[in-house]
């Protein structure tokens, strides 16, 4: 009788163990994946307060930089491209694009000590400066959350769970080589 | 990059299992007290452990619920003013780590202090709070600054507030419970005349003994708790800010560093810091709060 009770016990133990298991991966994998969404969201918030930021940079700048045509033409090209990218690989070509156009403009401001020393502009520097380094820093959140999650489902037992609930590895966020000689910008 | 990314996540690993073990540790110390003091006094283990378990967790729920409070008012800090370009800075590259651990953005205090250090406290990633000094806001580059307040954050990342209120707390009870043995055994003088044989003798006094010794052993735990978190708050802000060379650079800064004046706020804060204000960490000791530098700098390098 003894015996019979113990054995039930374990099972009891055992099939407890085996739910809790369960429960956990499972929400482990809907969280970590609600966690990519979101990260995903973050870096769209911060490309669009870039793009806000330029036409006021735009105006500041026009009347010092008259002659810069070039500079600033490119600055409001890259801009569009990017408000009318479709697909995720037109929005990264044309945000490099508006990257590369700012930078450009940053380096032509150098010679207009006038520029320099217009307060507006000193902070829209400063601004656009830190949204380029929110821009990769929630990329590299992104990339993070997209790490932990295909890390779960490709290994045991959350492979198991994975197949079940249909879900496969996302994508990292590729940088293009370009950019990559392009380390965080300092102030 | 790969490869590099997984030597930190080694680091990372590592420290917490190296964490686990201590705090295991400190565990058993905390039960052997309470047990001791049981035996002691009242021949009973469980009677014991009624009264000094809900001392221990009374203790630690208070010291817990004012910790934000205390480590501000000790530390004398002040919200940080967006108006002065430097402090502005700062909140943009707290915001910056904020993002890259996908945690809440914290509040940013500035205590105005000569020399170069930061501290984080806060009792949940959604209400922290990180200070950095004046000095290091003056004397630290972007890159260097980087990696001090990465290295801040990690610490509300991985909790590391709520762990050490909770084994400071767990430290004052078995110190506070010693205590109460050490006087009532003063006064009362516990286990005389009782009439035991001298087997039991023998065991009180083991107890006694480990009575004593227990709060020393609690706070050497907790130190060697504090240097383990305080590696791997090294090894996930490098892996926050992919960049190792930025904290390195730091630390080396603030080694060298001569600040004017004495650091500002009690003593009782100094582990929360990145580098002991009071204290020139340069040697390997039990009571270090931190590893020594230049350790701390070699491991970096190495990642």
């Amino acid at each position: 009788m003894d015996l019979l009770l113990i054995l039930g016990l374990v099972i009891l133990v055992i099939i407890v163990l085996l739910v809790i298991i369960f429960f956990s991966y499972y929400n482990r994998i809907i969280r970590l994946e609600n966690r990519i969404d979101n990260s995903w969201a973050q870096i769209d918030v911060q490309l669009r307060r870039r793009a806000e930021l330029i036409p006021n940079l735009m105006e500041t700048v026009k009347g010092y930089m008259k002659h810069e045509k070039e500079v600033l033409e490119n600055v409001t090209k890259a801009r569009s491209a990017v408000m009318n990218a479709k697909t995720p690989q037109e929005n990264i070509e044309a945000d490099n694009m508006l990257t590369g156009a700012l930078k450009s403009l940053f380096a032509v401001a150098e010679n207009y000590p006038d520029l320099k020393a217009n307060q507006n502009f000193l902070n829209l520097q400063d601004e656009l400066t830190n949204t380029e380094n929110k821009i990769a820093y929630s990329r590299q959140h992104f990339n993070d959350t997209v790490l932990r999650f295909n890390n779960t489902i490709e290994t045991f037992p959350g492979v198991i769970f994975a197949r079940w609930m249909n879900k496969s590895e996302r994508e990292m966020l590729q940088i293009p080589a370009e950019s990559r000689e392009v380390p965080k910008v300092q102030f | 990059m790969a490869e590099k990314r997984l030597m930190v996540e080694d680091h990372i690993r590592r420290n917490k299992r190296g964490t686990v073990l201590v705090c295991f540790l400190m565990g058993i110390l905390f039960l052997g007290v309470v047990f001791s003091f049981g035996y002691i006094y009242f021949r009973n283990i469980y009677i014991s452990l009624l009264i000094a378990l809900p001392i221990a967790v009374f203790y630690v729920v208070l010291t817990y619920s004012f910790s934000v409070q205390t480590v501000l008012s000790a530390a004398k800090a002040r919200p940080s003013n967006p108006n002065v370009r430097e402090e502005k800075l700062l909140i943009y590259k707290v915001e910056d780590m904020a993002l890259a651990s996908g945690l809440p953005k914290p509040k940013v205090y500035v205590q105005d202090s000569d020399n170069i250090n930061a501290f984080a406290t806060g009792k949940k990633p959604e209400n922290a709070v990180i200070c950095v000094t004046t000095g290091a806001l003056r004397k630290l580059k972007a890159d260097e600054l980087e990696g001090v307040i990465a290295h801040e954050m990690s610490h509300i990342q991985n909790r590391d507030i709520l762990i050490s209120t909770v084994t400071i707390g767990v430290v004052g009870a078995i110190a506070l419970i010693a205590e109460i043995l050490f006087y009532s055994m003063f006064w009362g003088g516990a286990g005389r005349g009782r009439g035991r044989n001298d087997g039991n003798a023998i065991i009180i006094i083991i107890a006694i003994i480990f009575v004593i010794l227990a709060p020393i052993f609690a706070r050497l735990t907790y130190l060697a708790i504090s240097r383990r978190r305080e590696y791997l708050a090294d090894s996930s802000g490098a892996y926050l800010s992919r960049n190792p060379e930025g904290l390195a650079k730091a630390l080396e800064k603030i080694k060298q560093d001569h600040p004017k004046g004495k650091p500002k706020g009690s003593k009782m804060v100094a582990p929360l810091y990145i580098a002991n204000p009071f204290k020139r960490q340069t040697i390997k000791s039990m009571w270090s709060t931190h590893p020594p530098i230049d350790e701390r700098i070699r491991r970096l390098r190495s990642m």
